[in-house]
């Protein structure tokens, strides 16, 4: 396996590109993060992606990266596209840190639109 | 409220020597005319003053105290009849929107798919129906119901529509419900098209209910 980011940071990494991928209004927050928004802890996590609406995974040790992906899609933009572009953009990433790897296996789920 | 004695012989003699109005007197306040304001409130409450007692007429002590609850009194009216009016406000929208959001937090249906099947891109249910019943409530007079999205067989992976919608609606009278149906057909394609990329398959209209459009034609236009 090539050595990369921690999984935690290259799990933020993903959260980052696909909240840059156009059409995505936010990644779908967790519950911790619902509650959170309510606390004044938003200094903090400023310069932390949530990461709820991410989730990364080598299922039985494959060599191969899972990622699943739900956000929120902005509502002028097809929702489909949002979802292509979104899964293209994570697969450009990993192919970046991981250029020796087989390519990851994206899902992309559109949990709102807003 | 005690019982209520004849006014003039409460206040005839020397309101020093009345007893019935002294219990109190310590928390009450007695007008410079020498009765107690809370007995000359009570008389007011209790009928038209300038006919009970003919003190209460003439007395500025008096009548200058019981115009200030008269102005409470109508302040409170108001105040009442305007609390009842804001019932008769529209509520509707702000209701529809938060079960909108409560629907979709505890119910967001199955997923759907988005694309080719390989693609393994999603939609929830809940998100592709709240686009498609918008659509259908964009002709005119209409107000969408219930809407399913039935997922179809994709097992064999050749593509084309992967969902059935179903969709219930409330239709405006004196309109050709043929012809209608089409119109929110057309819409409800469109919309999975454009807006959401989902491939559909027949759209099942049930109409529910025929709504007189008279009092809400203004409001269907709109929309």
């Amino acid at each position: 396996m090539t050595t990369g980011p921690a999984p935690g940071a290259l799990t933020e990494e993903i959260a980052r590109t696909v909240q840059g991928v156009p059409g995505v209004a936010f990644l779908r927050p967790g519950l911790a993060g619902r509650l959170r928004s309510t606390l004044p802890r938003a200094q903090e996590g400023r310069d932390r992606a949530p990461t709820a609406g991410v989730r990364l995974s080598r299922p039985g040790g494959t060599e191969r990266w899972h990622v699943e992906i739900h956000l929120v899609a902005l509502g002028q933009v097809r929702a489909l596209d949002v979802a292509r572009a979104a899964r293209r953009s994570v697969e450009e990433y990993l192919l970046s840190v991981f250029p020796a790897e087989a390519s990851a296996h994206v899902t992309v789920t559109v949990t709102g639109r807003v | 409220m005690t019982a209520h004695t004849d006014p003039s012989d409460a206040h005839s003699g020397s309101p020093h020597t009345d007893d019935t109005h002294t219990g109190d007197v310590h928390d009450d306040e007695r007008l410079p005319c020498g009765r107690l304001l809370s007995q000359v409130w009570d008389d007011w409450e209790r009928g038209p003053a300038d006919t009970a007692d003919p003190h209460l007429r003439t007395c500025p002590h008096c009548r200058r105290s019981v115009r200030g609850l008269d102005e409470l009194e109508s302040a409170v009216r108001d105040l009442r009849d305007e609390t009842t009016d804001t019932s008769a406000y529209d509520t509707t929208s702000l209701t529809q929107r938060v079960m909108d959001v409560v629907r979709l937090e505890l119910r967001p249906g199955r997923p759907l798919s988005l694309g080719e099947p390989a693609e393994d891109l999603w939609i929830m249910e809940s998100v592709a129906a709240r686009t498609l019943r918008a659509a259908a409530e964009s002709v005119s007079g209409v107000r969408a119901g219930s809407c399913r999205l039935l997922p179809l067989d994709i097992s064999d992976g050749t593509g084309g529509p992967v969902v059935e919608v179903s969709l219930a609606l409330h239709a405006p009278a004196r309109v050709p419900l043929p012809e209608l149906a089409d119109q929110v057909r057309g819409r409800v394609r469109e919309a999975a098209d454009r807006e959401l990329g989902l491939a559909i398959g027949a759209v099942d209209i049930r109409v529910t209910d025929l709504i007189d459009t008279t009092a809400d034609s203004q409001e269907g236009e709109t929309r």
